[in-house]
């Protein structure tokens, strides 16, 4: 019996404005349901490393990258092919300090907020795409690095650009992992 | 050039109004309310024929001696009604199109903020800080959208 030809991974196409508008209607219901801003920024990151830790296996299996041997390597490869893959814009990315654990990607344009053309009045520091950081850390939980990740600045705010903060904090152990809730 | 700019709901109250700063700012929002009563006249006419032919845009709803009123529906019943000034005789029907068709797409535009509950007034926060009237207006945002209108006011024709 013959084995089927291997199909290459078929990219389904969805309307953006649909993923826009269905993300914006997210953090407005999140921002109803609480009145803090910590509190939604907080739930956005879960809810965003419930997608990541997910994610990344499609991910994985859709580019064939291969093993990387530096923290530089590994952001690189979030913001040239992640983010091209997923978002369809590729953040620059810089290095922030000389132990080379902290880098930092740069947006110059984010798909999420096109709509959004500044935060709401008493909401002055939501995150709006929190979510994105919940994504990245659960990503790169799965494949066993500890990271925190937060906006360092952010032009719903007023910065002038869109600046993601990734410090990679350790190797977690293969052997005692526990899979975090 | 526009002197005044409205967004009117579908329950018939204004979203938006924005006139060109003069004297007797009044008595554009007064022809914005009467020219209503136009604007619904022509969706009922209308409506007796095949609802498909209807058009969007409803043409000069009436002229004054030193104003025109023209018109625009959405699908949604949220009307647009621009004052232009009569001594510009130069801005003809197309123009008039095309600027009803540029304040719809920002209208849509603020739409689409997830922050701007539909209903609600149509003002940009800066707005709110230098604002002239007394009116207590939500604030939503749209800044984009208002410079859209500054632009239509003051674009030479």
């Amino acid at each position: 019996m013959s084995r089927p030809a291997p199909r290459k991974p078929e990219y389904h196409k969805i309307n953006k404005d649909l993923f826009v508008l269905t993300y914006g209607a997210l953090v407005a219901q999140l921002c109803k349901d609480y009145e803090k801003d910590e509190d939604v920024n907080a739930y956005l990151d879960k809810m965003g490393y419930g997608i990541g830790t997910r994610l990344v296996e499609d991910f994985l299996a859709r580019s064939c990258v291969g093993r990387c041997h530096s923290y530089s390597e590994i952001t690189d490869i979030i913001a040239q092919v992640a983010f091209k893959m997923y978002l369809g814009i590729t953040p620059s990315v810089t290095c922030n300090n000389s132990s080379r654990n902290e880098f930092s990607l740069i947006l110059d344009k984010n798909p999420l907020v096109e709509f959004v053309e500044e935060l709401p009045a008493g909401r002055s520091s939501l995150c709006y795409c929190n979510l994105l950081c919940g994504i990245i850390r659960g990503a790169l939980e799965m494949v066993h690095l500890a990271a925190d990740v937060t906006f360092l600045q952010d032009r719903l705010k007023g910065d002038s650009v869109t600046e993601i903060g990734i410090t990679f904090l350790k190797k977690l152990d293969e052997k005692k992992y526990r899979r975090k809730k | 050039m526009a002197v005044c700019v409205a967004v009117i709901a579908k329950e018939n109250y204004p979203l938006y109004i924005r006139s060109v700063p003069t004297e007797n700012e009044l008595k554009f929002h007064y022809m914005v309310h009467t020219s209503l009563d136009v604007v619904d006249e022509k969706i009922s006419a209308m409506g007796k024929a095949l609802v498909d032919q209807r058009e969007l845009y409803l043409g000069l709803l009436y002229p004054t001696e030193d104003y025109k009123v023209y018109g625009y529906v959405t699908n949604s019943k949220v009307k647009f009604v621009m004052v232009v000034d009569s001594s510009n005789t130069a801005l003809r029907d197309n123009e008039i199109r095309s600027m009803f068709r540029k304040l719809h797409n920002s209208y849509t535009d603020v739409m689409c903020n997830p922050f701007y509950n539909p209903g609600d007034r149509i003002q940009s926060r800066q707005r709110v800080e230098g604002q002239v009237s007394s009116l207590n207006w939500t604030v939503s945002l749209c800044r984009a959208f208002d410079s859209m209108v500054t632009s239509m006011m003051i674009q030479v024709c």
